[in-house]
């Protein structure tokens, strides 16, 4: 039971991270490329990304993430991001041509502006998903306070008019 | 701290603070107490707006193409801009959080015909539709409906949207973060796709190689485009004025003490607008520990969100420029042409037809994407600073209401740029943006000036700005009105 608590709070990162991966491949459909090709290229980037932003909600549900911060997740997607873009490129890319090394440096470096997307993205997403599972869910209700907290906190200072 | 005491006219104790801060000849501002900071690090607020604005035409655009035509040692010239750009943010923060009025309330106190210039440079600049129809162009490449369709329905729905919210400022929050959130993980994904490690290294090394300019840069042709990309790179124009206004309706230092403006639907529930704003008490220590606070936010906003965000798109969209130039090197000569929607195509094709996993129509939804979120915000800040401007500042206009005036700019300003795009100047979009460029770069010219003016004479001497933050701020001015005229006076051409 609490496998699958922890499981629900995967959706919305999981989601991000397949549109994500999906937005890539699955326009090269528009580009003229063969649609098996293209389905493939897509799902071998959008699976490591769902799987990848599905374990950060769960791991956000376990307390090793805190909600509205970004460091500890761009360190996160540091080394997430470039497995994901490696896995893709092993699978179906057209080679390495400068190396593993400076590829796989070069997609950190891009990662760090994933990871802020995924967090601005996700940081809207999850309080509604949240709300939705509270009832049901130990972890969603636990977390869901996290970010209530958070909010009153912002609220209070904004309630104090004149 | 320079403050008057009016005795109480009963002998009732008083239940409010009765000191006033005197700024300017304008009605002085009550004390009041400055709401506690929220947490410095954190994601969302008003820059949002900021970043949906400042990512514009001169990031996805203009300095890919000057990178390809100088090399990548042409983005120092970048870095210092939108670095300017970081600290004129920060300095436009510290007023509007210090007092709760915009900036051009800031620039009435100092003197009168200041704010009414750019009440005027507003409405010249701002109410051409030429932002909205490059992105209407570029969606118009991918689904081939005609972009005069999608950019008058574009105008509508945002005057609906705007009309039915109940507090706009919540509504579009949300909406743009979605979308530029959208867009940062979008870039980021084709950037990896397209992009290798040598590209990204020139890109950023070529940001710190000051001074660099080649002999052709040099030139009538080419110098006004360098000096219009300078005043693009970041939020243009009128842009930082108008986040004062975001800063405050987000609540954010004594903003919090401002109500919100709401869309035309809810106008009947508006609570009353003040005519001037308030001022916390700076000789209070925990009143400064709290004003602390809050530039330790901002600071975070303007160094991790705005400079970040801003640099992000801009190398990744460089990169990506650079990747369609060695996938077609025939794409160099038709960029150097300059005609933007048929540069910006042929990116877009060099990108899709080499075979690679990333398609050109993914470019071209992020042009689109740029377009939208820079109209979005366009209209709302516009119809904001006028609305403004006009509530607290013309005789009469306080029984109309903030909101209401509010309604009243943002559908004026649709109903013109629906008329210009059916029947105005048909120069296509390029054309629209580049003559913008001019005013643009005056404003921010002026708008240093009115900061230095404004935060070191209306606000009490324990938050004004050091020293240091104020030569910035007047390189500032040196920098876009010095540029400017020396275009003008030595090639004899305005920005282009």
């Amino acid at each position: 039971m609490g496998g699958r608590h922890s499981l629900e709070l995967a959706l919305p990162g999981a989601s991000i991270g397949a549109v994500a991966g999906a937005m890539a491949g699955g326009l090269t459909l528009f580009a003229g490329q063969p649609i098996g090709m293209a389905t493939l290229s897509a799902l071998s980037l959008a699976v490591p990304l769902a799987l990848f932003g599905g374990l950060y909600g769960m791991l956000l549900g376990q307390g090793v993430f805190r909600p509205g911060t970004f460091g500890p997740v761009g360190i996160y997607w540091i080394v997430a991001f470039p497995v994901s873009r490696l896995v893709q490129e092993s699978l179906y890319g057209v080679g390495l041509a400068e190396g593993v090394l400076p590829f796989l440096g070069y997609q950190a470096m891009v990662s760090v502006g994933f990871a802020i997307g995924f967090v601005w993205i996700h940081e809207r997403a999850m309080p509604h998903w949240l709300m939705r599972r509270a009832d049901d869910n130990p972890i969603a209700r636990d977390l869901l306070g996290l970010y209530v907290r958070h909010a009153s906190l912002l609220q209070a200072r904004k309630g104090r008019r004149r | 701290m320079d403050t008057s005491k009016t005795p109480p006219a009963t002998a009732t104790p008083p239940v409010e603070d009765e000191r006033v801060w005197k700024a300017g000849r304008l009605e002085p501002m009550p004390i009041r107490k400055l709401p506690d900071a929220p947490p410095s690090v954190h994601i969302l607020g008003p820059t949002v707006f900021l970043v949906a604005l400042g990512v514009g035409m001169g990031e996805s655009y203009m300095w890919p193409r000057l990178v390809l035509l100088f090399g990548p040692e042409i983005r120092w010239l970048f870095l210092i801009g939108v670095t300017l750009q970081a600290v004129v943010m920060l300095e436009m923060a510290r007023y509007a959080m210090a007092t709760g009025e915009s900036i051009f309330s800031g620039a009435a106190r100092v003197f009168k015909p200041l704010m009414w210039f750019f009440f005027i440079v507003a409405i010249a600049v701002y109410i051409w539709p030429g932002h909205l129809s490059a992105g209407a162009a570029a969606f118009e490449q991918i689904t081939g409906i005609p972009w005069m369709v999608t950019a008058i329905a574009g105008l509508i729905l945002v005057g609906v949207v705007f009309s039915l919210a109940k507090v706009i400022y919540n509504v579009l929050e949300n909406v743009l973060s979605l979308l530029i959130g959208a867009l940062v993980l979008g870039t980021a994904v084709v950037a990896a796709m397209v992009g290798s490690w040598g590209d990204v290294v020139s890109t950023i090394t070529g940001m710190f190689s000051f001074g660099y300019l080649p002999p052709e840069a040099m030139s009538a042709a080419w110098f006004p485009v360098i000096v219009g990309a300078c005043a693009f790179a970041g939020p243009s124009g009128m842009q930082q004025m108008w986040y004062t206004l975001h800063l405050r309706a987000s609540g954010a230092g004594m903003g919090a003490h401002i109500p919100k403006v709401r869309g035309l639907a809810h106008a009947g529930e508006e609570e009353e607008m003040p005519s001037r704003g308030f001022m916390f008490d700076t000789e209070d220590p925990a009143e400064l520990a709290k004003w602390k606070g809050w530039r330790r936010w901002v600071t975070f906003d303007a160094l991790l969100l705005f400079w970040g965000i801003t640099m992000l798109v801009t190398i990744s969209f460089t990169v990506i420029a650079q990747s369609a130039v060695r996938l077609d090197p025939g794409v160099r000569d038709v960029i150097r042409d300059g005609e933007q929607s048929v540069a910006l195509t042929a990116m877009a094709n060099a990108v899709s037809s080499a075979g690679s996993t990333v398609l050109g129509g993914v470019f071209l939804g992020f042009i689109a994407l740029i377009g939208l979120n820079a109209t979005l915000g366009l209209f709302d800040s516009f119809s904001r600073g006028q609305a403004d401007m006009t509530f607290n500042f013309i005789p009469g206009a306080k029984k109309i209401g903030m909101s209401r005036l509010y309604a009243m700019f943002l559908w004026g300003v649709i109903l013109f740029g629906i008329l210009i795009l059916l029947f105005g100047p048909a120069d296509g979009p390029a054309s629209i943006l580049d003559t913008l460029a001019f005013l643009s770069t005056f404003a921010m010219g002026a708008y240093c000036v009115t900061l230095l003016l404004v935060n070191n004479r209306m606000l009490p001497k324990p938050i004004r700005p050091k020293w240091w933050t104020n030569v910035i701020i007047g390189c500032g001015a040196v920098f876009y009105l010095g540029m400017l005229f020396y275009s003008l006076f030595a090639f004899g051409v305005v920005v282009g």
